[in-house]
């Protein structure tokens, strides 16, 4: 189904350069990448095309890989003939600035979707309704969802995180993991 | 960044003609936290022109624990406790959802006796959710009975999820491979006494709240959500059904062994209303119970006496990929979006818990303009959410 439908959306959305990424076995699902800049398009192609159309999204999703933040849409189709799950991703590969295109206009379910996903990993999505956090409060610092993520000490004067409650543990597994260092890494190789 | 308290005046629709002429102000009011009929710590900004709403927006996370981090660092047998808090009144559908994912990654072989089991768990934990979902609605409208009625059928349940896993409410019952404990013949006979009950209690709420004319004046012909709507907003379970769509993972998309039973899916009926009003949301989860006793009585048909736990690893370590698994829980389906790195680690990569009450949620400004605050507050209660779920 996925190779069907990845040369459908590259054979109608210009630019969408989909790329199936297959699974060695039963056990786990396939999915579909596209172009970050050609996101909304390929939402309108899923949404209206008669072959294999997607009638709603059921979430919007994020996985920090720190070379890159992956977004995923997971689309499903309420069908009782041909009931169908996709997952389509997007990378984006700036941490500060990362934005894409909002899909609230096709599937409204976006709207909450999409502020969940800016509140946990600080992606931007351009043209939304209204972009505020969702789950934390407003003037949280930082993106808890992030890997390299470490809560901030205090949050307007009263202490949240400090050092004698702070899992220290939690803290140096992190570190242990390498995963600090290797965001550093991989930013650095991006300089050179 | 900008504050929730600038938001300004959102653009006035013409609601309320007959008292537009008077050209009052719209009325800020805040619904909640600790209002009794928004089931739990949900605050809703609303915007009134007199008694009538312009504008709700719901301001989500005070319950929020941010669970999916937390997961980031717990081993896989270590997170089902954690998935019980979030909808603490079904815990037993939340760990069943994620225990299927586990075992789809990892290709266990749950055993007979213990997928019966977990059915017949989840089907009393749905009637136990709907018997809660039938006695709160109620006494959001002002009627206090059903909710007494509702909670001693529902503590007949919760008697014998304690006696089975230790625990009235979360239960750490359903784990990866199977199910914890065996249950005694002495209970599975009272679970059939309870059946039978059930069914003539159904009959009594029926009498006493469906057909009751005071409950159908403020239940009928509001909060109406068209088919196109839920699809929209991606809503599922009894508000999807509500609307007349019929559409049931149990019966589409057969997960365990759901294939091998008979049952019906109820869908919204213009009966008292239109279809998709608060009252066929309300009537899909009553007629669900019927629904499920059926499923509960074939369950004990097919019991054998068998192993209840499959061969598990000591440590589960999952191939490299993801997995988004759905279940159909009482208050409409869960996913999880289960990202694993590799058999190195012991922990997930990312956890995404798609929840059915937060999309129910984003559904209510969609919903509130043009209502009573009173028809407000029904709506609320009959998309029947639980904030442990919809924050995380």
């Amino acid at each position: 189904m996925h190779n069907q439908l990845a040369e459908l959306i590259n054979k109608n959305v210009l630019g969408a350069s989909a790329v199936v990424n297959k699974t060695e076995d039963a056990k786990t699902h396939a999915s579909i990448t596209v172009e970050a800049s050609a996101i909304y398009k390929v939402a309108e192609f899923l949404k209206t095309n008669t072959e294999m159309p997607f009638n709603a999204l059921q979430a919007v999703s994020g996985v920090d890989y720190l070379e890159y933040i992956e977004v995923c849409y997971i689309m499903g189709h309420f069908d009782m003939n041909a009931p169908r799950d996709l997952i389509l991703k997007v990378k984006i590969t700036d941490r500060v600035n990362g934005n894409v295109d909002s899909i609230v206009k096709l599937y409204p379910a976006a709207n909450f979707q999409e502020r969940e996903c800016y509140d946990m990993f600080g992606i931007k999505f351009n043209n939304h309704p209204d972009h505020r956090r969702i789950l934390c409060p407003d003037d949280w610092e930082g993106f808890p969802l992030r890997k390299d993520y470490i809560a901030q000490k205090t949050y307007n004067g009263m202490e949240v995180f400090p050092d004698s409650k702070s899992n220290m543990e939690d803290r140096e597994y992190i570190v242990r993991q390498g995963m600090i260092k290797k965001a550093q890494e991989g930013a650095a190789n991006k300089v050179q | 960044m900008q504050s929730r308290w600038d938001i300004g005046e959102p653009e006035r629709p013409t609601i309320n003609a007959e008292t537009e002429q008077l050209k009052s102000e719209l009325l800020r009011l805040n619904m909640g936290p600790q209002h009794p009929a928004t089931h739990g710590v949900l605050r809703i900004e609303i915007w009134t022109d007199s008694e009538i709403v312009a504008h709700a927006i719901p301001h989500l996370g005070y319950l929020h624990r941010c669970m999916e981090k937390h997961t980031e660092n717990l081993d896989y047998r270590g997170i089902i406790p954690f998935v019980d808090r979030l909808d603490y009144i079904a815990a037993m559908s939340m760990e069943w959802g994620y225990a299927m994912a586990v075992e789809k990654m990892l290709g266990t072989e749950v055993p007979r006796r213990a997928e019966l089991l977990r059915i017949l768990t989840g089907e009393l934990q749905r009637i136990a959710s709907h018997l809660m979902a039938f006695g709160t609605y109620a006494l959001d409208l002002g009627a206090f009975t059903p909710f007494l009625y509702a909670f001693e059928m529902r503590e007949k349940i919760l008697r014998l999820f304690e006696e089975v896993s230790g625990a009235r409410l979360l239960y750490n019952y359903i784990w990866i491979g199977g199910v914890w404990n065996d249950w005694t013949d002495e209970q599975l006979n009272r679970v059939t006494a309870f059946c039978d009950e059930m069914e003539e209690e159904a009959k009594k709420y029926h009498e006493l709240v469906s057909m009751n004319k005071i409950f159908i004046e403020r239940t009928a012909n509001v909060g109406v959500f068209t088919v196109q709507d839920c699809f929209d907003y991606g809503a599922t379970g009894p508000v999807l059904r509500g609307s007349g769509h019929k559409w049931d993972l149990r019966k589409n998309m057969p997960y365990s062994l759901y294939s091998e039973f008979d049952f019906d899916i109820p869908v919204g009926i213009a009966e008292v209303g239109v279809v998709g009003d608060c009252w066929n949301r309300y009537i899909v989860r009553m007629k669900e119970v019927i629904e499920s006793i059926k499923i509960i009585r074939q369950v004990q048909a097919k019991l054998e006496p068998g192993s209840i736990m499959g061969k598990v690893p000591k440590i589960i370590k999952l191939p490299k990929g993801e997995i988004f698994m759905r279940s159909e829980c009482p208050r409409g389906e869960l996913g999880l979006h289960l990202v694993s790195e590799g058999p190195e680690a012991k922990t997930p990569y990312r956890l995404k818990v798609k929840s059915p009450c937060f999309t129910h949620v984003s559904m209510l400004p969609h919903a509130a303009p043009g209502q009573m605050i009173a028809d407000f507050v029904a709506t609320v209660g009959s998309i029947d959410i639980v904030l442990g779920e919809v924050d995380r």
